[in-house]
């Protein structure tokens, strides 16, 4: 790890003089949000609120670190919102229909939760198969797969709910809400999952390929890298990502209705780029994309938390500051 | 010497003569890398102006200098004898001067017609004037003799249709000055014929044509003017009579390039490590069969488009094939570039910008690539890496300003010796070399010529794949030649000449042999 | 006398009116276009739309329905064309997504002689439909805040969580600060939850952080009172406050009726009213009955005592 870190800040020294607005913006970003945040009110830096922040991050957190892997490889994913919600109310189906054999404790709970993620991976391997087999762009197979998925929820819930049966999500209860040494279990989760990203990103063959497939697919063909296989991993590995961000989110509400979800998809590619993932694929970077999120949850938080503008116009302020940390970054690039 | 007095000549007998273009103490730097110094030079209307110069030496700063594309650093650039400042490509090629890229600017999905007439649409009133644009397009192609229909798309047209379709696009614009860039690396030898006696016409018409070629034979036969520029600056500029090739060459490398090719070893004893029986590339490569030994550079010789490439890609498994495939006696199955490497075939390809390397990454990453297994239990050893990177930059004598530099960066003579790093880095047996220099100075050609040798003197097998003649000529100790998708013939050594393998590449031979 | 009873009296005038004019009847197409169910209370509308015409579809043979559901205001504009002109309907029954792109299709309709009966959202422009069906949205406020005002005779502090930025949000909203006015309690601040559950999750949970002390939560929709609750839980502070929801959904219902502390009350927007507006059409190709002119369903509010009569544990909402 010291090795890893001491190499990184050599290259950097050896490499570019000056500080690299492209690494640091972001960062630069979240500190000036926080800071903001802080003036603004008192409590936007209680143990509570940090907290309720972090937390409602790692839904989308999760998925977007997933999603790192997809657009670094060149591809895209507009399924996730839709898949989440599937995922959702499947796992609540399976739950429900448990208590009787498994009773109302954590058998039934694990049981769902391994639902989630086995349901995660074949909705992942769908997508993967249909763009890596039969050829078909990423965005019309992931546009088409979101509607089937959003359907199929409605369609579950019959036009309305699905609820978890009481007494179970009694004992899932704690899953969002408790945790340890007073941080959250979302929270743990989401960094526990964004560390093991970054570390893949930058660590690991898997990684290394994203980043080949996705700056120059030919070149990685002609170098050994079996292509589909990684695409198509990349796809599976969002999959159960979606389903991990579920199972911390089923246990909220402890419930899923057609309307969970919606703009997932959105939030978490645009986290991914304001964290200085390239659209277009060939770079990714996870820390990056944990940041994104951060930053996306605290705009809302801090409007939420002041009286600063119409609430009319959040989406537009969020929307500003989005192709903001874009055009810093960009401004940079062109200039190299 | 000899240039200084005659500029003043010419300037002195006639207005007409007065130079077009002209370079004055221009200098050029990138942040804090400076590539151009105080270099003058002068273009006149009706001569055809050579710029030759090893990969680096600053051809590319100074055409994109010349027109419009950069801004010198300090210095002066005049047209028509007054100093003029471009604003950009656009205003440049308003002003009747044209550059053509070594990497066409053409938009891939658009007809040829569409294409010439890109951003400057005759119309009438508000509708295009389609008619116009085709008959001015056919004129056009007909004067460069392309069979090219105006139609058709250009990401369906070949290589050098392409470049024929730029000077089309240059003519239109009715430049008075014309830059290419390395027009003929990608035309075979009639199409750079016709190129020629197209340059012949437009130089008739007053028109002034600079040109970068690494083909010396070429600049000696077409040229009238020769500038060589070396590290930057200008070494000399001369009438192309008064040099001979050889004289090109040195002044571009600065040293005496003694024999180009190393000497040649007979590796007929040694033992068979590949057979491949009855292989086919359905549509393309029919039938072939050869076998390669130890320690040997086999030869492959061929028109463009004979299929060599096609051949060797379906051996690595990135094309469907079928037939018999034995690496060391034992039959195999290669149906994916990993099969390939884990039999121990490595092919480099002729492409490296768009199949070699990845641009827009470091070098590391795209030293790794390839035989990233050797670097990665669970997680890469990046130690190992970088240990792997200073020792590939010191046996391939790979230059460059920093470590962390893109490869895009690279001069073409760099980022070929940093392919050569990265497949040797997987430990093949059989290497498979395509067209190895292509666009590379002749400096660097010696040093890769050298590299080959040296593999197949550590018992590795070769395989050259080569447009450049004198390459197989001077490199293989057996040349097999292929046409039009099968193997023509196979020539062993005092048999390996050009006039042999014109022949049976051209299907001449074949013709004899069914006469007996 | 009550628009659930009107409601009640017209069920029962169309069973009397089944046995005499079953047979006599020509067949006639009702076209029924509703936004698709994207959030709690427009499922149950679907529900209700699909029951009433299963069950229309069985008591007359002779009438025929076409259902649509539309996800955009345009989606829903194609639907009723395709209905006039493949499907030949002779009534429409609507409710608009949005009014003002609705109101030039259903013209259109209404001009081709077809009957129209327009539900929930009116048209921008008066007099097009032959029967209007809808509920009380500036009474679904006022209600709300009547409540308040009685619940809290000395004032209080209280958030507010909106809808989707539209006029019923906003009319609903308006009604509910007049109702306020004058009574010392304090709205400490509106958010827009937009009828969701996360979202109203999100925006307490922020309303929580922000405020020391909240007496009082009106989150004037169901879907977003679960939010609410759990936000509330969370924080610990179930003592502090009390939720007012709205619409009338099953599960909240049945709080009411068990004597919940935290939500004493709840306030009806009846998604059945399409049900209504479908069963007054029929009547109309059924029967001689009357039933042109306008029908507004007024809010009520639930207590414990009267919940039993507005709990309907089979629909999904």
């Amino acid at each position: 790890m010291t090795d890893a870190t001491t190499a990184g800040t050599a290259a950097v020294k050896t490499g570019r003089p000056s500080l690299d607005l492209h690494v640091i913006g972001p960062i630069v970003a979240l500190l000036a949000l926080i800071l903001i945040g802080a003036l603004m009110n008192p409590n936007f830096l209680s143990y509570g609120n940090v907290t309720n922040v972090l937390a409602r991050s790692a839904f989308i957190g999760i998925i977007a670190v997933g999603m790192t892997f997809v657009i670094t490889a060149g591809g895209l994913d507009l399924s996730v919102g839709s898949m989440a919600a599937f995922i959702a109310g499947l796992m609540i189906i399976v739950m429900n229909a448990l208590v009787p054999t498994l009773g109302t404790g954590w058998p039934t709970i694990l049981a769902g939760m391994a639902a989630a993620l086995a349901i995660g991976f074949a909705a992942g391997l769908f997508n993967g198969l249909l763009i890596t087999q039969a050829r078909i762009e990423a965005f019309i197979v992931t546009l088409g797969s979101m509607g089937i998925f959003r359907s199929l929820v409605t369609w579950l819930a019959d036009g309305g709910t699905l609820s978890l049966n009481f007494s179970v999500r009694e004992v899932y209860r704690p899953v969002y809400y408790d945790g340890i040494f007073g941080i959250a279990w979302p929270i743990i989760v989401f960094l526990a999952i964004a560390a093991l990203g970054e570390i893949v990103m930058r660590h690991t063959a898997f990684g290394r390929h994203c980043a080949a497939i996705g700056s120059n697919e030919q070149v990685a063909r002609y170098s050994a890298v079996h292509v589909d296989r990684a695409r198509l991993a990349g796809y599976v590995l969002l999959g159960v990502l979606v389903g991990v961000a579920t199972i911390m989110y089923v246990p909220r509400l402890g419930s899923a209705s057609s309307s969970t979800g919606v703009l997932w998809e959105l939030e978490a590619i645009a986290a991914v780029i304001i964290g200085g993932t390239v659209l277009k694929g060939g770079f990714g970077r996870v820390w990056g994309t944990v940041i994104g999120v951060l930053i996306l949850n605290l705009i809302e938080n801090i409007l939420n938390l002041t009286d600063l503008v119409s609430p009319y116009l959040n989406g537009a302020i969020q929307g500003v500051i989005i192709i903001l940390a874009v055009v810093l970054q960009r401004q940079k690039k062109a200039t190299r | 010497m000899q240039p200084a007095p005659q500029t003043t000549a010419r300037t002195a007998t006639s207005a007409a003569h007065a130079p077009i273009l002209a370079l004055a103490g221009v200098s050029r730097s990138f942040g804090p890398v400076q590539v151009l110094f105080d270099v003058d030079f002068d273009l006149y209307p009706g001569e055809v102006h050579a710029l030759i110069g090893e990969n680096g030496a600053g051809k590319s700063t100074m055409m994109k200098i010349l027109s419009g594309y950069l801004e010198p650093t300090t210095g002066e650039v005049m047209l028509d004898g007054a100093p003029v400042s471009f604003t950009s490509s656009e205003d440049a090629e308003d002003r009747g001067v044209v550059l053509i890229h070594q990497e066409f600017n053409l938009a891939d999905q658009l007809s040829v017609e569409q294409n010439i007439f890109l951003g400057r649409e005759l119309k009438r009133g508000l509708f295009l004037d389609h008619k116009a644009m085709r008959a001015t397009t056919n004129e056009l192609l007909a004067r460069l003799e392309t069979k090219t229909p105006a139609w058709a798309t250009v990401s369906k047209i070949s290589v050098p249709e392409k470049q024929m379709v730029e000077i089309a696009k240059a003519l239109s614009r009715e430049a008075r000055v014309l830059i290419m860039d390395e027009p003929t690396a990608v035309l075979t030898r009639n199409e750079a014929e016709i190129l020629f006696r197209q340059i012949e016409r437009l130089k008739a018409q007053g028109t002034a044509i600079l040109y970068t070629s690494h083909k010396l034979d070429e600049v000696a036969r077409i040229a009238d003017r020769v500038t060589v520029l070396r590290d930057g600056r200008h070494v000399l500029t001369a009438p192309a009579s008064e040099l001979s090739e050889d004289a090109m060459a040195e002044a571009m490398v600065g040293r005496e390039l003694s024999n180009l090719f190393p000497d040649k070893a007979d590796a007929n004893a040694a033992e068979t490590v590949l057979v491949l029986k009855d292989f086919s590339v359905p549509g393309i490569v029919e039938n072939a069969n050869f076998e390669l030994r130890r320690g040997e550079i086999l030869g492959f010789a061929g028109l463009v488009g004979s299929g060599r490439t096609e051949l060797m890609e379906g051996l690595i498994g990135i094309r469907p094939a079928t037939g018999e495939i034995r690496v060391n006696g034992k039959a195999r199955q290669i149906r994916s570039v990993d099969d390939a490497r884990k039999a121990g075939i490595a092919y480099l390809t002729e492409d490296r910008k768009e199949r070699g390397l990845l641009l827009n990454q470091g070098m590391r990453p795209n030293l790794t690539l390839l035989a990233l297994q050797k670097f990665s239990r669970i997680l890469i050893d990046r130690d190992a890496e970088e240990k792997a990177l200073d020792r590939s930059i010191r046996e391939f004598d790979i230059r460059a300003p920093s470590r962390e530099i893109k490869v895009a960066n690279l001069s073409g003579g760099n980022q070929q010796k940093l392919l050569l790093a990265k497949t040797m880095l997987a430990e093949p047996e059989i290497v498979i070399i395509d067209e190895p220099t292509r666009g590379i100075d002749i400096g660097t050609k010696q040093q890769i010529y050298q590299f080959v040798r040296r593999l197949a003197d550590e018992g590795r097998s070769v395989i050259i794949i080569s447009s450049e003649m004198a390459e197989v000529i001077g490199l293989a100790t057996r040349v097999a030649v292929m046409r039009t998708g099968r193997i023509a013939g196979t020539l062993k050594g005092g048999d390996i000449n050009e006039d042999a393998i014109v022949r049976l590449a051209m299907g001449l031979e074949k013709k004899a042999e069914g006469n007996d | 006398m009550g628009v659930r009873n009107a409601f009640k009296a017209l069920a029962v005038m169309s069973m009397i009116a089944l046995p005499m004019s079953a047979a006599a009847q020509d067949k006639a197409t009702i076209g029924v276009s509703i936004p698709a169910a994207t959030h709690g209370w427009a499922g149950g509308m679907n529900y209700h739309a699909q029951a009433a015409v299963n069950r229309l579809e069985e008591v007359y043979p002779q009438l025929d329905f076409v259902l649509a559901t539309a996800s955009d205001p345009g989606k829903q504009v194609s639907d009723i064309e395709d209905m006039m002109a493949t499907r030949n309907i002779d009534a429409l029954v609507v409710l608009p997504f949005e009014s003002d792109p609705l109101t030039g299709p259903v013209k259109r309709v209404a001009e081709a002689g077809k009957w129209v009966t327009v539900v929930d959202r009116g048209l921008s422009e008066e007099g097009i439909e032959d029967l209007y069906v809808a509920g009380d949205n500036p009474g679904f406020g006022r209600v709300a805040g009547e409540y308040f005002r009685q619940r809290m005779p000395d004032g209080g502090k209280i958030v507010v969580l909106r809808g989707i930025p539209t006029t019923i949000d906003n009319e609903r909203v308006e009604a509910f600060q007049k109702a306020l006015e004058g009574s010392g309690i304090e709205i400490l601040g509106m958010e827009h939850g937009n009828w969701n559950r996360d979202d109203a999750f999100t925006v307490m949970q922020d309303f929580l952080s922000k405020y020391p002390e909240i007496n009082a939560v009106w989150a004037s929709d169901d879907d977003m009172a679960v939010g609410v609750l759990e936000a509330i839980n969370q924080a610990g502070r179930t003592d502090e406050m009390w939720v007012l929801g709205g619409a009338g959904m099953k599960e909240m219902i049945k709080r009411v009726m068990d004597g919940d502390k935290m939500i004493p009350v709840n306030v009806t927007y009846p998604p059945a009213m399409i049900a209504s507006a479908i069963e007054m059409t029929a009547l109309k190709f059924v029967s001689n009955a009357p039933v042109s002119g306008r029908f507004i369903i007024g809010s009520v509010l639930i207590t414990p005592e009267n919940a039993e009569s507005y709990y309907f544990p089979d629909s999904p909402f």
